[in-house]
């Protein structure tokens, strides 16, 4: 896009900056597992394609060397926390690579008491940022290759995680594409609008990756999956398909915690995360609310003030 | 309604999801007090604007409705003490959100309507069946209903020429 005047491709870390990471998780999972600290690890391990990397659990400690941190890292492992996971969380306290967003959502979760604190340790990262979609994966981290979320990422630094691995070079300031869509789109008439979206959302095939990687679409039972009664139509066509992004984005709103992953797993490349961040950026000007790496005790929609805001009710 | 009844060309549907405690009590004293307004509105009662979720409104779109209306107690007066304060954020949150998608929020009303103001109902639905009936039919999710998905297309130029091969 508009990323001309930007070095392309060049590396914007060493690649020493990822080894330092892949030492200290190795080493802070080989101590849990030993010590009987944790019974699990969740992190990232290479996987077949070169540079690539997919993830794992470990549950013992001689296979701690298989962890690896690298810019193809891109899961956000919190999603293996959820309900949709019991068997994995049944396990008594568990370790898990956190990077900014992922400890975000893991923060969300504990604010709604998904999960518990002390069941966890966490390994948070100090991170450069990952790749984007469509990304070779052994290609170095550069201003090509870095994922929209993390051009404009403001928790690159974990906050009250248990032990932080790497440390956080210096980062070079990057073009803000997202926000710039999303005050691109802000300034269309609702007409237009309306035709960017329908054009976006009517290419969606309905696989439902963007819930399934979502880690707080943890509903055992999903409203767009009920059909006595039916509230959003199941097959792919227009109709439905704007129902399903307006009321996935409706039940994600203040909750959201930017991850993305609903973009990055999305087949049809629909600009999901332009839907959430605008719901963010809402929340907050409405409520004041901020995803952050704290737990809130309640979510905006969860909780009301007496002088909230009526000027739209009659 | 019979042709020649009709006084205007275009006739709004009109959905409104109303609290049982205040609004619907309200509505019923406007119908008690024998006050006129318009027949356009639907009205489905819910236990508390608190039940009323995004996705109804929404479906109301979906299936034609041209404006939809949501109404219950004045905040404070909720028989269940929050619905309505809850119901707020989330309707504030939403109307965020039709709007960012690219929806008229000229149609989707939202009002307090205690069970005292059988006026004020009249008032509301009369208002929003007029500026509904200026503004015409809600176009975008009819057009979109009717739309089919890429494949069913069956009468494109490469599907005909590949016909004519066989």
């Amino acid at each position: 896009m508009n990323n001309i005047a930007e070095k392309q491709n060049t590396p914007l870390v060493d690649s020493a900056y990822f080894e330092a990471i892949t030492t200290a998780i190795r080493m802070e999972a080989r101590r849990a597992l030993d010590s009987g600290e944790v019974s699990a690890v969740i992190g990232y391990k290479s996987g077949r394609r070169k540079g690539s990397a997919q993830p794992v659990i470990i549950t013992d400690a001689a296979r701690s060397d298989e962890l690896v941190f690298s810019p193809a890292c891109v899961n956000n492992l919190a999603l293996y926390l959820t309900k949709a996971k019991k068997e994995v969380r049944k396990n008594g306290k568990i370790a898990i690579v956190a990077k900014g967003c992922d400890l975000k959502a893991l923060a969300g979760l504990m604010g709604e008491s998904q999960l518990k604190r002390e069941n966890l340790h966490i390994i948070g990262i100090a991170c450069a940022g990952v790749h984007g979609g469509n990304v070779e994966p052994s290609e170095p981290l550069s201003t090509g290759t870095i994922a929209r979320k993390c051009r404009e990422c403001h928790s690159h630094v974990p906050e009250g995680v248990d032990m932080t691995a790497g440390t956080l070079p210096a980062l070079e300031q990057l073009a803000a594409l997202e926000s710039e869509e999303l005050s691109r789109l802000e300034a269309m008439t609702p007409a237009e609008r309306w035709a960017f979206w329908t054009e976006h959302l009517s290419r969606c095939i309905r696989c439902m990756a963007c819930r399934q990687v979502c880690p707080f679409c943890y509903c055992e039972q999903c409203l767009c999956d009920r059909n006595r009664p039916q509230g959003v139509e199941t097959t792919p066509r227009p109709a439905g398909n704007m129902g399903w992004h307006i009321i996935r984005a409706m039940h994600l709103a203040g909750r959201c915690a930017g991850c993305a992953e609903c973009e990055r797993s999305c087949p049809m490349d629909i600009p999901l995360n332009l839907l959430n961040r605008k719901m963010a950026q809402e929340l907050k000007d409405l409520y004041g609310h901020e995803a952050g790496m704290q737990p809130h005790e309640k979510g905006p929609l969860a909780m009301y003030k007496e002088n909230d805001d009526e000027s739209f009710i009659k | 309604m019979h042709a020649e009844k009709l006084k205007n060309n275009f006739e709004p549907k009109i959905v409104a999801f109303v609290c049982t405690w205040c609004t619907y009590a309200g509505a019923d004293l406007a119908g008690t007090s024998r006050m006129q307004y318009p027949s356009n509105v639907r009205v489905l009662k819910f236990p508390c604007t608190g039940r009323i979720d995004p996705l109804f409104i929404l479906r109301a779109f979906q299936k034609g409705a041209d404006a939809v209306l949501v109404s219950g107690c004045h905040p404070g007066d909720c028989h269940y003490m929050a619905g309505n304060f809850h119901a707020r954020r989330r309707f504030a949150t939403f109307r965020k959100l039709l709007e960012f998608i690219g929806v008229d929020l000229n149609r989707l009303q939202f009002s307090w309507v205690s069970a005292a103001e059988g006026g004020k109902w009249v008032e509301v639905v009369t208002e929003l069946t007029e500026k509904i009936r200026s503004m015409g039919q809600m176009q975008e999710f009819k057009a979109l209903e009717l739309e089919e998905c890429w494949s069913g297309k069956l009468d494109t130029a490469e599907l005909q020429e590949a016909y004519n091969k066989i």
